[in-house]
């Protein structure tokens, strides 16, 4: 039984992979590129969009799942290896998203300053999402999308009235050099394909299914590239200051004087997003761990969480070092889990088209599949049910 | 009676004395009378019943009269043609014989003939059936079950008037024996769910069922969850409607209410009156529904972060009003808020218990002692009473679900007192997660919402035209999918049209369209 749908993957890239870049992310471009922004975050949605599209080419010709593909050409031991290593790239990718989440929460949410205490319920949140299943992730994808349009067309609608977009001109002022590196150092914003990586062999692949999933990303990136844009024809110079863009483009709207912030009211439901897609990598760092070792989903969690917690409050006081460390120094990283391994698995672990062929007829036998897949092979005859019961 | 008494399989014989012995050792009860007579030839003959639940009218003109005009039958056959009476059952042994004379149906035992006749004599009173107090339309029918599980299976099947309506009875309860019945619409509910059901009503060992609410919790997969697990409904027509949908009914004997299953959230925001106005009015209710659940859940709690840690949520002249408000409050807003919940539903459970008489008396004292005098005298403030008077109006839009409204509502109130705005965040992300992993009989809770069936929405938070909704909810994953079909002659308004009957023509049409679907 597949655990995932094709639209909740789409929902995801639409909707869930972007509210993460418009925290602190337009702030940081905008310090390295200036009114350039756009161009390296360009780059990096171009080439998340292309291993994406590589590893979905890998999801059309298997019906088994990226460990389950490893286990068979490289074994066992390979496998675990790897499953261990993508779950500890899991979780240093989600302590950057936690960091901004704090620093957000307690800034915006908060007049007064508020005991780290306040945030903390956020692990026990993630400690119970990380212990449920993959098909409840995905359901939390179409809860997500409609708090998420709505949300989000309405905060930039409110800042539009502000914007000024000459401010983005002349384009190419920085030097292509300079757009290169801002590109580098935002790749901890850009771990979409190793959670990609994950779901192969999750959902059941259909004809057409590619273009959904990469119009979905597109939408998603013209969602991000949109909001750079407002966020920096709304503050020109001065955007590199404002660290918690999603709060602040919409300030300024003249509708609000007679009706308070209620711009706040939508930057809580981006909020409830935000959690949301936190949770993605810790759920996934789970699904690696139980790759990894198997046991029980629930001390997985817990581990993770309490994990996440620890660093969270170690890296409490230095946010800016934290931030700098892991784009500047930690992009290698970034780029090999997010880019590297993506890309060799949709090169090297694709099936022959002749395996493909009789998998989609539904006449692989059984036998061929690895015990861990024996389980997650759809029925043929079954696939519509199927797609009800996600 | 003694279940253990009852269990044993002691068959009866041809002498009616020892026979009476044995039931009378059986059901030592004092309600449990012997009525004993003559045959026209002397011949012994006897009628144990439990008092006050058998018609003995009926026992003494179509048993005993014809019995006593003419000489004993030989055998059972003999007895049975005898009678003037049209529901006779046979029982060969005391338990048998045993669980109907306590169900109100007297045994009759004739001296020389083998076995006791069971006679369908049971008298309850019942009260009429009438408006249900929970479910008041403006529209539509106005019937609701009553306590007797005959007449609410006639109900139903009045409306259903199919061989496809199939009832499997089962009794629960090691000592009330009560009476249950899953009610399904064979070929349109999910066979699983109904064997599923039925399965865990088998294995519920309980002493007694008072209300068909006891099943619910036998039939909840998670029973501690804050969430309702079953739908519930007093009127056959709601019932019949969902049945046809593909779901599944419960029904217990004593009880009022049907349990309907698989449940979803969705459910409770569609009124029974949303199916017999226009379309457009019945969208509009819903959303405003979903609106009011909103403001009853998240308006106290929004009201206490504000004031707590972020004002700037109040506009500006309002924030002037509310902090004159609370200037001079002693309690915190979050305590404020948390024990103006708290008389709210000290004053709703009050309402529901006192006589009516007294009714006028607590509302004024609830209303004036309680709210004006409260802020007079700077116990809580204007503007929180307001709050809480909305939230408690609103919970009401959507009467199922205001028990498990109030009790989030506190929740939201206490996390937002002491997290603030984020804590109502979490919970809601939280309440998310929990609710996207639950499912009723593999349906779940969530949908059409969490996991999204475009098809079902036409019948969810909008309400879509009836031609609309020519399919059941593929979430209840029925076979037969099909509910509506309209004739293309009927669509541009022929008058020659001819009605779509039912019976073999409907069905093959049926047939047909569910091939339509495969």
């Amino acid at each position: 039984m597949h655990k995932l749908n094709v639209r909740q993957i789409c929902f995801w890239l639409a909707a869930v992979l972007p509210v993460s870049r418009l925290i602190v992310y337009p702030a940081t471009l905008s310090f390295r590129a200036g009114n350039d922004l756009l161009w390296p975050a360009l780059w990096n949605l171009i080439a998340e969009g292309t291993v994406l599209l590589l590893l979905l080419l890998l999801a059309r010709r298997t019906r088994r799942t990226f460990f389950g593909l490893l286990r068979e050409r490289a074994g066992e031991a390979a496998a675990r290896m790897t499953a261990l290593l993508l779950a500890l790239f899991f979780a240093l990718a989600a302590v950057l998203p936690l960091l901004e989440q704090r620093g957000f929460v307690l800034q915006i949410l908060y007049e007064n300053v508020p005991s780290f205490l306040s945030f903390a319920p956020l692990f026990a949140l993630l400690l119970f999402a990380g212990a449920q299943s993959l098909r409840a992730l995905g359901r939390t994808m179409d809860i997500a999308l409609p708090i998420f349009a709505l949300c989000f067309m309405i905060l930039l609608l409110l800042a539009l009235p502000d914007a000024d977009f000459s401010a983005l001109l002349p384009v190419f002022g920085r030097g292509m050099g300079e757009q290169a590196r801002t590109a580098l150092f935002s790749l901890p914003w850009y771990t979409g394909a190793p959670c990609m990586l994950c779901f192969v062999g999750n959902f059941e692949y259909k004809e057409g299914c590619a273009k959904k999933v990469l119009l979905a990303y597109a939408i998603g990136a013209a969602a991000t590239l949109s909001f750079l844009a407002v966020f920096y024809a709304v503050f020109a110079d001065i955007s590199f200051l404002q660290h918690n863009a999603l709060a602040q483009i919409s300030k300024y709207a003249t509708a609000l004087t007679p009706l308070g912030r209620i711009d706040l009211l939508f930057v809580i439901g981006l909020t409830l997003v935000l959690v949301i897609s936190a949770c993605v990598p810790v759920r996934l760092c789970v699904h690696c761990l139980g790759e990894a070792f198997g046991g029980p989903r629930a001390l997985h969690a817990a581990i993770v969480s309490i994990l996440l917690l620890g660093v969270t409050v170690l890296l409490n006081p230095a946010f800016r070092e934290a931030q700098t460390f892991l784009s500047e120094r930690m992009w290698p990283v970034f780029a090999l889990f997010g880019y590297g391994l993506p890309l060799l698995a949709a090169l090297f672990l694709r099936e022959k088209k002749a395996h493909r062929s009789h998998g989609i007829e539904g006449k692989t036998p059984r036998k061929d599949l690895s015990a861990a897949d024996r389980t997650r092979a759809p029925s043929p005859e079954t696939g519509r049910t199927l797609r009800a019961e996600n | 009676m003694d279940t253990k008494q009852t269990d044993k399989q002691e068959t009866f014989g041809a002498d009616i004395r020892a026979n009476l012995r044995m039931l009378k050792e059986a059901l030592p009860a004092e309600d449990i009378l012997v009525y004993e007579f003559a045959a026209g030839d002397g011949t012994a003959c006897a009628a144990v019943y439990a008092d006050g639940i058998t018609d003995k009218e009926l026992l003494g003109a179509l048993v005993a009269r014809p019995l006593a005009a003419a000489p004993a039958p030989k055998t059972r056959e003999e007895v049975r043609r005898k009678l003037l009476f049209p529901e006779v059952k046979e029982a060969d042994d005391l338990d048998a014989a045993g669980k109907e004379i306590l169900a109100g149906n007297p045994a009759l035992l004739v001296d020389g003939v083998r076995g006791a006749l069971i006679l369908g004599t049971k008298k309850v009173s019942l009260r009429a059936v009438a408006e249900p107090q929970t479910a008041i339309a403006i529209k539509g029918p106005r019937e609701g079950f009553i306590e007797d599980i005959k007449t609410n299976m006639g109900l139903i099947r009045r409306r259903l008037k199919t061989p496809a309506l199939r009832f499997i009875m089962l009794n629960v309860g090691k000592y009330s024996q009560t009476a249950v019945a899953i009610a399904y619409l064979d070929g349109v509910a999910d066979k699983k769910a109904i064997r599923a059901i039925e399965a865990r009503i088998r294995a519920a060992d309980i002493d007694g069922v008072p209300d068909s609410s006891y099943i619910a919790r036998f039939l909840a997969r998670r029973p501690l969850s804050l969430f309702k697990q079953a739908g519930t409904t007093e009127k056959p027509d709601i019932l019949c409607a969902k049945m046809l949908e593909g779901r599944i009914a419960v029904l217990a004997d004593g009880s009022p209410i049907a349990l309907t299953l698989p449940y979803m959230l969705t459910e409770d925001f569609q009124s029974a009156q949303d199916y017999f106005v226009s379309p457009y009015r019945a969208t509009v209710s819903r959303i405003l529904r979903l609106f009011a659940v909103c403001v009853s859940v998240f308006l106290p709690a929004l009201y206490v972060a504000a004031q707590l840690f972020r004002l700037r949520l109040i506009p500006f002249g309002l924030l002037i009003i509310v902090s004159g408000g609370i200037r001079s409050i002693p309690l915190s807003p979050g305590l404020e808020m948390f024990f103006l919940l708290a008389v709210l539903e000290i004053l709703v459970e009050a309402s529901v218990r006192m006589p009516k008489y007294v009714a006028l008396a607590l509302s004024v004292i609830g209303a004036l002692v309680l709210g004006d005098t409260a802020v007079k005298a700077g116990l809580v403030s204007s503007p929180a009473i307001i709050i809480v008077a909305i939230a408690g109006i609103s919970a009401y839009t959507v009467p199922d679900l205001t028990g498990t409204l109030s009790l989030v509502r506190i929740l939201y109130v206490v996390v937002a007192g002491s997290i603030g705005p984020y804590g109502i965040v979490l919970l809601t992300a939280l309440l998310i997660w929990y609710l996207v992993s639950a499912e009723s009989y593999g349906v779940p809770l969530l949908a059409p919402f969490a996991p999204l069936i475009r098809h079902d929405l036409a019948d969810s938070l909008y309400k879509a035209d009836l031609a609309a909704l020519d399919r059941r909810p593929r979430a209840l994953r029925g076979k037969n999918r099909t509910r509506l079909k309209l004739r293309r002659d009927a669509a541009a308004g022929r008058e020659d049209e001819q009605p779509s009957g039912e019976g073999p023509d409907g069905q093959a049409a049926d047939a047909a369209g569910e091939e339509k679907d495969a």
